[in-house]
């Protein structure tokens, strides 16, 4: 196994490389000039002379392929630039904001965890029965309400109207179960059909026959076999769905007030902040590959049958 | 999804009288919802900091009232040199800043000099450019002696930014405060006392303030970024006051209003939403066609409907309750179709049989009205329009484009019709005037077909020079009446505040310069 992460730590690589290409290529495609959306964002009336000075400092004036070399060896340092719009590192406010959006996105993985196994797995292997036509309920809200909206509904109800949770802000674990609850709406609708569809598929695998025969108790088939067999899906599902959680927590930010990531994402965007959309875009890429790798390791580890598959030892 | 709404809205109203509020007002305190975090309160630098919150802890030598008063504030009173080049101040004393040292002319010097280091930053308000130097005559006397005589030099000075005071302590080692202060200490009403970015900031009063002590003892002010939310957060009573412009929906304020569970109010206009017609166009060059568009809309409609009126119809293109506005001569426009299509068919744009677009030598009356996407105002106004416009046989465009694209394009000259707002108070008129001279700006080029250009942009560059009151006026008259009579300019409503609030909070105003705080008067029952 650990060939096997060795060599995908090296394909990041390539990938790594190529976020970096778009973001570089980014300023070159965007209709308003760097170095322009800079001194507007400082307030300064942009002279020709002031636009020139800014683009070498930006470095700008280099040739595509020096900026581009440039930019790579700044992101390995974890230089991002300096912000227009707050004059202050990039990096040095991101970090401040990314342990509120971990929060966040933890919060909502676990309570997706925690409603979509059981209610996935039940679902399987009683189907057609209340509680798939419940799974599939709640999987069609949460697969069909857009999020903010969903936000809203729950901000009406549970806390303006029920005064049961704060409206917006952090501080105590209550400000925390509306946003999650509704960044794992989505992410629930999508894992519970997966682990029922792929219960549905294992139940006829022969290995059930084979434990049956064997007479071992059904329970322990479903719990011990099927389910952990069946889990795997949802890992990958997990992993391929990271992105969804990434756009999820910029809307639903928004929406509670959460003063993490995704927020100062969206009024970057709105000031033309274009060193901070490059560190967005390169940590939701870092993020992808990473999280796809872990998503392979963790389902070799449960599931065996993968290694052998692609033929690495154990 | 339909049925989950009903669901939830159901139960909700059956529940009408939960709404109550944990934290309903800590005592003496007011909770005021803001969507952005207030910024690093560095009195000498732009964003990200907010306007209302660099008010709250800095003080201007000078400050703009109702009608465009300047009244004493940090400086008692002031001497202007007979050729307008000399400003003296005489400060007022026993001023303290929250740390305790005293507000004298070495600060204030201090403060400019440090500004006028980076006037490169700071150069679009006229006055700082123009000063030649500062000096400290006495402890509490301050001179300004600029190059050329500059009138609106006492209106400039009572700007939020970039000139205010920062205490001795507040400076950075070396003094440069544009990289940032060391600690927010000014002279003004109120003390940052917690502050966490992107969530709260809890001012509260400085007692030691030399003025009328604030009635509350502090102020919280909750970032949320979101206008629905701000609005959900109001309804459950965790904030107290929702107020300036566009922070929450027209739909939303008339729909809070119309519960008569809150106290609201609308402040006087504090800029007009304008129409700019670029006459360097050949379609738009004659002034008969520019006129006929500005006959050719129900204004009056047109504003009751898309702000349920909460905007004014406006005649002018600058609200009359700035300096140097009340006597404007433009005549004003009412709607008009027929006059519309006769002053068209004047100018040689004909209406075919069976067409619905006007002609003159094969070429169509067609042109393009840019409007910022994100403003739903501007959004539906522009259809409005191009249905009015239609009538007369106008084919208008209208394409919604982003704010930073918007500015861009009316800089370039690249649109035919545009949508402006001035700067209100105290910025305007001078600033205005000056952006309309300026090249580079969009209004110069717009103006390019006014046969007295020239003149007007030559009365532009005299106005500030001018030393005497009557003069001024005359010139502003004409310059303003000029500009509106020939239509590249045609306003169409005055652009108000809002504010909400529960009934507990009393005293509210508006303070008459558009970027300052209101927090002063208010008091809770």
């Amino acid at each position: 196994m650990g060939t096997f992460i060795l060599k995908r730590m090296f394909s990041i690589i390539p990938v790594f490389l190529l976020a970096a290409l778009v973001t570089t290529g980014m300023i070159h495609l965007s209709p308003v000039d760097p170095a322009e959306a800079y001194l507007t964002a400082a307030h300064i009336q942009p002279t020709d002379e002031l636009l020139e000075q800014k683009r070498q400092e930006f470095g700008l004036d280099q040739p595509f392929f020096i900026q581009y070399a440039n930019s790579i060896i700044k992101i390995c340092q974890l230089d991002f630039g300096i912000s227009y719009v707050s004059n202050k590192p990039v990096w040095d406010e991101v970090i401040t904001r990314i342990p509120a959006t971990i929060q966040l996105a933890l919060g909502s993985i676990l309570i997706a965890i925690l409603v979509s196994v059981p209610l996935g797995f039940l679902a399987g292997i009683k189907k057609n029965s209340m509680i798939d036509h419940f799974s599939r309920f709640l999987s069609f809200i949460g697969a069909s309400i857009p999020s903010f909206w969903l936000g809203y509904l729950f901000i009406f109800f549970f806390s303006v109207k029920l005064d049961l949770f704060p409206v917006e802000g952090t501080g105590t674990w209550l400000h925390l179960v509306l946003p999650s609850v509704t960044l794992a709406l989505p992410l629930i609708a999508i894992y519970t059909r997966l682990l029922r569809a792929s219960v549905l598929e294992n139940m006829n695998e022969p290995y059930v026959l084979y434990a049956r025969t064997r007479g071992i108790k059904e329970k322990i088939i479903m719990a011990k076999h099927v389910l952990r067999i069946a889990i795997s899906p949802m890992i990958t599902g997990l992993g391929m769905n990271l992105g969804k959680l990434l756009t999820g927590t910029i809307i639903v930010e928004a929406v509670f007030s959460w003063p993490g990531f995704g927020r100062y994402f969206i009024e970057a965007i709105f000031n033309r902040d274009i060193p901070v959309i490059q560190c967005y875009v390169l940590i939701g890429a870092s993020l992808f590959i990473i999280s796809n790798l872990l998503v392979d390791v963790i389902q070799m580890v449960i599931d065996p049958r993968i290694s052998r598959k692609v033929g690495y030892k154990q | 999804m339909l049925i989950l709404s009903t669901i939830l809205f159901g139960c909700a109203n059956n529940k009408e009288e939960v709404v109550s509020s944990e934290e309903k007002s800590e005592k003496n305190m007011l909770t005021f919802a803001w969507p952005r975090d207030i910024g690093e309160m560095n009195p000498h630098v732009y964003n990200p900091s907010q306007l209302f919150a660099q008010s709250m802890v800095y003080e201007p030598l000078v400050s703009y009232q109702e009608g465009g008063e300047l009244k004493p504030h940090l400086a008692e009173s002031w001497e202007i040199s007979e050729d307008g080049k000399e400003y003296t101040f005489h400060l007022r004393e026993g001023v303290k800043f929250s740390d305790g040292t005293s507000f004298n002319a070495e600060v204030v010097k201090k403060n400019f000099d440090t500004v006028l280091n980076h006037l490169d930053m700071h150069s679009w308000l006229g006055f700082l450019s123009k000063i030649n130097s500062t000096e400290v005559v006495d402890e509490y006397t301050f001179k300004l002696t600029l190059t050329e005589a500059y009138y609106p030099t006492i209106q400039e000075l009572a700007v939020v930014r970039p000139v205010r005071f920062l205490g001795e302590a507040g400076f950075p080692e070396d003094g440069d405060t544009s990289k940032g202060v060391v600690e927010p200490v000014g002279t003004g009403p109120w003390v940052l006392e917690d502050y966490k970015v992107d969530e709260y900031a809890v001012f509260k009063r400085n007692e030691e303030y030399w003025g009328e002590l604030p009635k509350e003892e502090k102020i919280t002010v909750k970032v949320i970024p979101d206008a629905e939310t701000r609005v959900l957060a109001f309804e459950k009573g965790e904030i107290d006051l929702l107020y300036g412009e566009g922070t929450i929906s027209l739909d939303a304020f008339k729909q809070l209003e119309s519960t008569e569970n809150y106290e609201s109010s609308i402040s006087e206009p504090v800029a007009t939403r304008q129409l700019v017609i670029n006459s360097k166009k050949e379609q738009l060059s004659d002034e008969k066609v520019r006129q006929a568009l500005h006959y050719a809309f129900n204004k009056e409609a047109l504003v009751e409907g898309v702000t349920s009126g909460y905007e004014e119809k406006a005649d002018y293109i600058l609200p009359t309750n700035l300096p140097y506005t009340k006597d404007n001569g433009a005549t004003v426009i009412d709607y008009d179709v027929e006059k519309a299509k006769s002053l068209l068919d004047e100018a040689g744009w004909t209406l075919s049989e069976g067409e619905t677009v006007r002609e003159k030598d094969g070429q169509p009356l067609e042109f393009e009205l840019m409007y910022d996407s994100a403003e739903q105002i501007q959004k539906t106004m522009a259809e409005v329009i191009q249905s009015e416009w239609a009538a007369i046989g106008v084919k208008l465009n209208i394409v919604g484009v982003e704010l930073t694209e918007q500015v861009q394009r009316f800089k370039d000259n690249e649109f035919d019709v545009n949508f402006f707002s001035n700067y209100g108070t105290p910025y305007d008129p001078h600033t205005f005037l000056n952006i309309v001279a300026s090249e580079g700006f969009g209004f110069n080029e717009a103006i390019s077909a006014y046969p007295n250009k020239a003149e007007i942009l030559k009365q532009i560059a005299e106005v500030p020079q001018t030393t005497d009151e009557a003069q001024r006026q005359q010139l502003y008259t004409s310059i303003l009446t000029s500009i509106q009579e020939q239509g590249a300019l045609i306003p169409i409503s005055y652009i108000k505040k809002t504010a909400i609030y529960q009934k507990d909070v009393t005293n509210f105003t508006f303070p008459a310069n558009r970027d300052e705080h209101p927090f002063t008067n208010i008091s809770m029952k």
